[in-house]
Order: C-alpha cells, then structure tokens, then sequence
C-alpha cells in the first residue's frame, strides 16, 4: 500500500449542546436518524486496526451525546487503538468520567472558549464555561493525559496572556492554541472572527514566551492561520494520505469538510468496507498524489510539503477544488484572501460581551454580529 | 526542567503507552506515534518508573562497554530531557 492510514476520525454524532460561532462542523449537519448504530461504529474501529490505523479520535458535535459512548470507547480500544475523546465536557460527570477511563480512554481534549466566563459562554452559546473548569479538576484526579484546546479569534485574542494563566491552573499536560479555521460556521462568521495582524504579531509573540515559560510543565501547540501565512496548510497531511474521517451517518471523508465538493460522491461504511474506500474509492483517490495538481503547483518545489493546500477551501473561496488554495501567495487568485485580510484590518473593533443569561437572549443581542451554530433534526 | 537525576526513576507519562507489535514497536501519544528501534528503544523499555536513571545507565554502559560512559550518559539525559519536554517521559 503506498499511503497508510494513520488514524481514524470518528465523527458520532453532530448533536452538540454548544453552539459555537466558529464551530468547523458543516452547516448541513447529518440527521440524528441517520446515525450509526453501536455495532456499526464497533466495525469501523476493527477495521481501522486492522487497515493498520494507531489511533481513534472521537469527536462530533458532543461524542459525550450518544450514551453508548463508553461502549464505543471500549471497543475501539479493545481493537488495539488509542483513543481520544475531544468534548465540550458537557454531559460528562466525574462517574461518567470514571467509566470512560475504565473503558479504555487514553487521552481527553476539552475545549475553552476563554477565561472569561461571560465571553466564553457568549463564543459558544450556552452557560458551560463554570462546568468545564469543576470538570478539568476532576479529569486530574484520575490517569488521564488532558488537553485543553483553545480557539483563538479576533474577540478573544487581546487577552491571550490571560487566558493562557487561565489554563495553566487547570494544569493540563498540553494545551492547542488554534486560530479559528474557516470552513462550516466559521466561514459564515468569518468576518466578526478574523484578527488583525497587529493581534497575530502579539499572539506569535506571547505563545513563544509561554512556550519557553511552561518548557517541561504544559507542551504547547499551536495552529497559525493560514490566511496570513506565506504557504498554505498541508491539510490533513495531505488528500488522503494519512486520515479518514467517518461522519455520523457512516460517510467516510478525507477531512472534515469535504462533503462541501459537489462533484465527489463519498462511499458509506454501510455499503463498502474501509479498506476498500482507502484503496479503491475515487473519492480518496482524486486529489492524492500530484497528477490532479495545476500550476503552479505542478511545478513548485513545496507540492511534496503543502499538496496544493486544502481543496475545500479552494472549493470554498474559488469555487474550483482543483485550484491552487488561495491562501498560498502564490495562487493566482491569492487576492481573494489578501481582500479579505484588508478588510478584517480595516478596523480594530472587537464586540463587547453580552451579558445576558440564556443562549436565547444571547442569540437576540449578538444578531447582527453571527450566527450561532444550530443543531441537526 | 533539568536534565533526570541518577536517582531519577523516569517512566512514559500519562497517556503515553506501548503499542504496535513486536518487530514494529511504538509508543502511542495523544497526537501520534513514534517507532522505536535499536538504543532509543532499549533506553525506553528500561523507563519503567522502577529502575533508576543511574541504573538504566550502568545496564546500558555494560551493554555498550565500548562506548564512553560519560558520552552514553550525555545522550540518554537528552534524549530523556526531550521526551520530557514532548510531556512522553516524565521522571
């Protein structure tokens, strides 16, 4: 086999009892009446180990949603995979917790919209903030490798230094610092969350002081955004090389925003088995390798490092996922990007949390700025 | 933090564990996995938060007795140190 899956991408359920303004989920989320069921969930993860896949990342939406959750933990473990469960932390209790662990579950990322508690349940609309932090304290009293991950944005991002000393007390053993990436929700909210270059310059800057501060204590990792970047992403690692992503539904993506790519049709683990759509489908097959590739990717030296960047956004800002991703500066069409930089500097201003106590009141005031991410039928 | 101590008892942190098969051993870790071979794995199976760092050098400044000690040392408490800093290794 030339390319070897690493890891498989285990997409439960798009229910999610936050609604996160930059949420990557596509806006057309799958029904929960299309949802695998428990076995066929088991399947995917044997046939994951046994295409030779290391690791199972469980994610959503809230995997902590389906209550079959710690029987689907087990089993992916029992299949020979690590296991990471990335959560809101919502709807998990520390008996809960204690059963998941007892499963089998190797690593828990939780997700901070801030340090705030007003600003963060105001990102990710709904009060969860306070329940997170009694969660991270829990999550430490058992042996467990915990994550937090951090979203970072135009309306958080002139406070990152607090919001790192924030997450340094949940002592966590890492922490991902992710600037917002535009697919789904995001790219619909993109303009209330782009930042401004004079805020990524100071976020550079405090992520490699604090990664020197912290050296041995919290490992940090950090996602730049790749609209400011000179090159683009190699996302995924590349169409197909490393990951498949199996949505609630049973469709297997080569990442998580494909579906968005009208011409592709995506296979089913219903119908076919994984190893079949890894080697055999055209899905997988399309953009892997550099046959697909235009200039002046097909002549650049980077084409082994960045694959052309990533097709959904080329899909997305283009409306040709054949193109060189406009985020590179050397795609012809890179204005696209640079315009939309120009018009995220035009100004400094940065919304004022509202301060309101139920996501609906939220939804009312913050109406002009966003829209919240909704859940599937 | 410093480099591990003799009386320094490292082992693989929480969520870091042994995985893959016999001829193809890896450590898993929340983001990926690394292949072990030859000294780095021979270092890595000894880190069983019972030896001590002074005792995992002495079996392995045997095994390589060709080797200057001092330069086995050296490069163990690096590589540990990094592994460390990675949050692998904890000790």
């Amino acid at each position: 086999m030339l390319f070897q899956p690493l890891a498989v991408i285990a997409e439960v359920t798009h229910r999610c009892p936050l609604h996160c303004v930059y949420c990557s989920n596509p806006t057309q989320l799958a029904a929960v009446s299309s949802e695998l069921s428990t076995e066929e969930w088991i399947s995917v993860f044997r046939q994951a180990r046994k295409l030779g896949m290391l690791h199972a990342h469980f994610t959503g939406g809230e995997p902590l949603a389906r209550t079959d959750l710690t029987e689907l933990i087990a089993a992916a473990r029992a299949a020979g995979l690590y296991t990471n469960l990335i959560t809101s932390g919502i709807g998990l209790n520390e008996q809960r917790l204690q059963m998941l662990v007892e499963a089998g579950l190797d690593h828990i990322q939780v997700s901070f919209q801030d340090s705030r508690e007003d600003a963060a349940n105001w990102i990710g609309g709904a009060k969860a903030h306070a329940h997170k932090i009694e969660l991270s304290h829990a999550i430490r009293r058992h042996k467990i490798a915990f994550t937090v991950n951090l979203v970072v944005h135009r309306q958080n991002l002139d406070h990152l230094e607090e919001m790192i000393a924030f997450i340094e007390q949940l002592q966590p053993e890492r922490v991902e610092i992710a600037h917002t990436q535009y697919y789904g929700w995001a790219l619909a909210n993109r303009s209330a969350l782009m930042p401004t270059r004079m805020q990524l310059e100071r976020a550079v800057a405090i992520i490699s002081e604090a990664e020197k501060r912290l050296a041995g204590r919290i490992r940090i990792d950090s996602v730049v955004p790749d609209y400011y970047a000179k090159y683009p992403k190699a996302c995924m690692g590349g169409w197909g090389r490393r990951l498949m992503l199996v949505n609630p539904s049973g469709k297997v993506l080569p990442c998580h925003a494909a579906e968005v790519l009208p011409e592709l049709c995506f296979e089913n683990v219903r119908e076919k088995s994984l190893e079949w759509i890894w080697q055999e489908s055209e899905s997988f097959r399309k953009f892997r390798g550099e046959e697909w590739m235009p200039e002046p990717c097909r002549s650049c030296d980077r084409r082994g490092e960045d694959f052309g960047g990533c097709r959904c956004q080329a899909f997305l800002l283009m409306g040709d996922d054949k193109a060189t991703d406009p985020a590179c500066s050397l795609a012809p069409t890179h204005g696209i990007v640079e315009s939309a930089v120009k018009e995220a500097n035009a100004t400094a201003y940065v919304a004022k949390p509202s301060q309101a106590s139920s996501f609906v009141q939220l939804q009312k005031l913050t109406n002009d700025l966003w829209s919240y991410r909704t859940n599937p039928e | 933090m410093p480099p591990p101590t003799d009386a320094s008892q490292p082992r693989l942190a929480t969520g870091c564990r042994w995985g893959g098969t016999e001829e193809n051993r890896m450590i898993l870790y929340p983001e990926g996995a690394m292949k072990l071979m030859g000294t780095g794995r021979q270092v890595l199976e000894r880190c069983d938060g019972q030896r001590t760092f002074g005792e995992i050098l002495s079996e392995l400044q045997k095994e390589f007795d060709k080797t200057d000690p001092e330069k086995i040392r050296a490069d163990i408490g690096m590589f540990l140190e990094q592994l460390q800093r990675k949050r692998i290794v904890d000790y």
